[in-house]
């Protein structure tokens, strides 16, 4: 088993780490807040590769440097694809605005990352859509429910299998099933 | 604020799963026109001057009114026209905004059958 790093070494390595941190985030321009996150994730990188650490080819100062380095650049490359992902940076919701709220106070639902990748957003839809599917199933016979609840979890040649009926007969049912969905306001997902 | 109703009268014949849509996204008041001609006799094999096709999807349609009537989620009316010609009518009811049992309790009776 391989000794635990010497107190002088981590002092070292935490030096190394806080200092390609704080560099990298002055490069990309980041926050402060995002300072320990860095710290946090170069810091993992370089304790996970340690083991590969050869004293008879370097100093841990040395060895740490072109670890942080090169984790550094991976970060780099990720926060570059991401930002051209959005089209430009990202801005997080925390940050306060001009009249003391964070921007996840000053966003409205519809304005929020769900709808911006086109999901529906609202809580009220989101209310109104369970009270329909509470009353729909309401409106089922129990027989029916059971077989919207097997439905989902298996296909219609493992409910034959396991008795509930004939394929037909099955895929006839769930052809009625839609129907009566549908008139309770309930659309496909 | 008022809703104003909406009179629907589709150029040609409606599927049962058209007509169920309508039904779950109407506003309460608006109308649906779904068949126009005499339903009695429309439906019925031979005597019907339908196709054949067309009459089985219209008695589907009708089976599915005749259904969402008794679920009350429309008003079924007819319309005379003139002799033997009706226009039959759904009209949307307002959706109750509650259930009879709560989603979770209803999920519970799933789970337990």
């Amino acid at each position: 088993m391989r000794p635990p790093i010497s107190r002088t070494d981590l002092a070292t390595i935490l030096d190394e780490a806080d200092t390609a941190a704080a560099r990298l985030r002055r490069r990309l321009g980041l926050r402060r807040a995002d300072l320990d996150d860095l710290r946090q994730d170069l810091l993992l990188d370089l304790i996970q590769r340690l083991p590969a650490f050869d004293a008879t080819r370097g100093s841990i100062g040395a060895f740490a440097g072109i670890v942080l380095r090169n984790q550094s650049c991976r970060i780099a490359a990720r926060v570059i694809r991401e930002r051209r992902g959005w089209n430009g940076g990202l801005l997080s919701l925390d940050v306060p605005g001009s009249d003391g709220e964070t921007l996840a106070e000053q966003l409205g639902e519809n304005d929020g990352l769900s709808a911006w990748h086109g999901q529906t957003a609202s809580g009220e839809a989101a209310v109104e859509r369970r009270i329909d599917l509470a009353r729909a199933l309401g409106a089922l016979h129990p027989r029916d429910r059971s077989l919207c609840a097997a439905a989902t979890h298996s296909p219609v040649r493992v409910l034959a299998e396991r008795g509930l009926g004939s394929r037909a007969g099955l895929y006839r049912r769930i052809a009625e099933l839609r129907c009566a969905l549908a008139a309770h306001g309930l659309r496909v997902a | 604020m008022k809703h104003a109703t909406v009179t629907t009268r589709s150029a040609r014949r409606l599927s049962e799963m058209e007509f169920a849509g309508w039904v779950g996204a109407a506003a309460p008041g608006d109308r649906l026109e779904y068949h126009r001609g005499f339903l009695a006799v429309d439906t019925i094999p031979v005597i019907s001057k339908l196709p054949e096709p067309d009459r089985a999807a219209l008695k589907q349609t009708a089976g599915r009114a005749w259904w969402a009537s008794e679920q009350r989620l429309v008003h079924l009316v007819q319309e005379r026209l003139g002799p033997d010609l009706f226009a039959y009518l759904a009209i949307a009811r307002p959706k109750p905004k509650h259930a009879e049992a709560s989603l979770a309790a209803l999920l519970v009776d799933v789970e337990a059958a």
